[in-house]
């Protein structure tokens, strides 16, 4: 799956939820109203999309600031072992 | 009561107020607008004379309120606005509780029920789904009342306001001398439990095993370690030895409790061994009044902390147990039907209720999917009244959940297939 296929799905949510798109990677997550539960279903549309359950690291969403720490963490969590 | 109201304080913002100023703002409030807003009946309003829901929008009224009302020997409840679905309005109507705009003083839901003083009204779905308003008095909510010389402490109260776990704090605040309460802010739990954390007063933690997952993945991790944390209560859902273990090892001075509590039965069974489960040898024994049994698997309870209609009796948790060793553990619930979003409970029937007022919505159901951070979300399948472009009417009935439901609640993937699925019972 690309970085564009997820900002996607990123910005179908924003959009959904009212927000306005993402258009700057280096905003902070708080920045714009990304909250855990937009993350959470970023998530399961990936895992709709790919057919498959996403693995995470712990440690790996913990240093989550930014969007672009989001597109590399899902791009990390979708790449396949 | 009165001088702990004047003693003990509470965090409301940056503000560190007294229970009394908080009641204080209330009186106010109440003497200004209740009886202008009755004058249609031509009469004024005597609020010890009715069933009082309080309906509010801020955790500060809903804590004014609450000591407004015990300091007033009142028979009221406090409910937020967000969980004012039209089955919530319904279930007070029919048990004569007058619902008021606690920010406004408007009567909202007129109803005639005979007050009893000292009533507290909480409303739960409990574990098990059903919207129930369980009967309670500072002294059955009040558990902390068993517990001797319970030094000062500074709490982080997490819990959404009105339910049982938040009663049982409000009341540590109200009645123990020298607890202070530093409310979180339900936009965001976990950076407000940040924000207590650097504060640097905090010294006590209630809360649920999925509220620490939260706070451990999405905190400094050195600013949780030099958190001067000395007692940990943790309940509201099952307490597994992974938890146990990794707050044992953050914070070795801490005692950590896992509490099993319903808004039935009342506080149970409270286990500082830092093993999951409880021992076996509890279901023996009478432990302040409060026994155990098991019966097919599921706990029943007999505590003086049960609510008032269940006083003196055995109460069925619906919990399902399992002995292994010398020790019960638990497997969850008969029968549940409550989705677990990052510790705050949504309720299906209600969430479906809530779809099926829209005109464009025919049939509803509202599932569970797991879910990575929030532990699972609500996801929607409704069969739509007529033909609509699907991103449409996602869009449309996000924003109709928006409109009256808890964000949280709200349905995050949507499904629209064409028949409403019917078994042979004739029921879906």
């Amino acid at each position: 799956m690309t970085r564009s296929d997820i900002l996607a799905i990123i910005n179908a949510i924003m959009v959904k939820k009212g927000r306005a798109e993402i258009r700057d990677e280096a905003q902070a997550t708080r920045e714009v109203n990304f909250r855990s539960l937009d993350f959470s279903e970023t998530a399961l549309r990936i895992e709709n999309q790919i057919g498959r359950e996403l693995s995470f690291e712990a440690a790996a969403m913990r240093k989550i600031e930014t969007i672009r720490d989001v597109l590399d963490f899902f791009e990390g969590a979708t790449v396949v072992a | 009561m009165t001088q702990i109201l004047e003693q003990n304080s509470l965090y409301i913002g940056s503000d560190r107020l007294t229970w009394a100023d908080l009641c204080h703002r209330v009186a106010t409030r109440v003497a200004r607008l209740a009886p202008g807003r009755m004058a249609s009946q031509n009469t004024s309003w005597d609020l010890s004379r009715s069933r009082l829901g309080f309906v509010v929008d801020t955790m500060a009224d809903a804590l004014s309120y609450v000591a407004y009302g015990l300091s007033h020997d009142l028979d009221f409840a406090v409910v937020e606005r967000s969980r004012l679905s039209s089955s919530v309005i319904d279930r007070f109507r029919d048990n004569g509780v007058t619902l008021i705009d606690g920010t406004t003083g408007h009567v909202m839901a007129p109803a005639s029920g005979s007050p009893e003083p000292g009533r507290v009204t909480v409303l739960t779905s409990g574990t098990t789904g059903l919207l129930k308003l369980i009967p309670h008095t500072a002294a059955t909510l009040n558990t902390f009342d068993r517990v001797q010389d319970l030094p000062e402490n500074t709490w982080f109260l997490p819990y959404q306001i009105g339910s049982y776990a938040w009663y049982q704090m409000v009341m540590l605040g109200l009645f123990q001398p020298k607890q202070t309460l530093i409310p979180g802010d339900f936009n965001n739990l976990i950076a407000s439990f940040e924000a207590a954390l650097e504060q640097g007063a905090l010294t006590a933690v209630s809360s649920t095993p999925t509220f620490w997952r939260q706070a451990l993945l999405s905190i400094d991790p050195a600013l949780l370690a030099r958190a001067p944390l000395r007692s940990l209560s943790m309940g509201g859902e099952i307490v597994d030895q992974p938890i146990l273990d990794r707050l044992a090892e953050l914070y070795p001075q801490a005692v950590i409790r896992h509490i099993y509590a319903s808004s039935e039965a009342g506080a149970a069974i409270v286990v500082s061994d830092g093993k999951a489960g409880f021992p076996a040898r509890l279901l023996e024994r009478d432990i302040a009044r409060i026994n155990l049994r098991v019966r097919d698997g599921r706990l029943f309870v007999r505590s003086p902390y049960a609510n008032r209609d269940e006083a003196q009796s055995w109460v069925d948790t619906g919990d399902l147990v399992e002995q292994r060793g010398d020790r019960f553990y638990f497997l969850g619930r008969a029968g549940n039907t409550m989705i677990n979003v990052g510790g705050q409970k949504a309720f299906p029937p209600d969430i479906e209720a809530h779809l099926m007022t829209h005109p464009d919505v025919i049939w509803a159901r509202v599932t569970a999917r797991k879910a990575p951070l929030m532990g699972a979300l609500p996801v929607a399948s409704v069969v739509l009244a007529r033909p609509i472009d699907f991103d449409a009417a996602e869009q449309m009935l996000t924003r109709h959940c928006e409109a009256g439901l808890a964000d949280y609640a709200v349905p995050r993937l949507w499904d629209f297939p064409t028949d409403i699925p019917m078994r042979a019972s004739l029921k879906s």
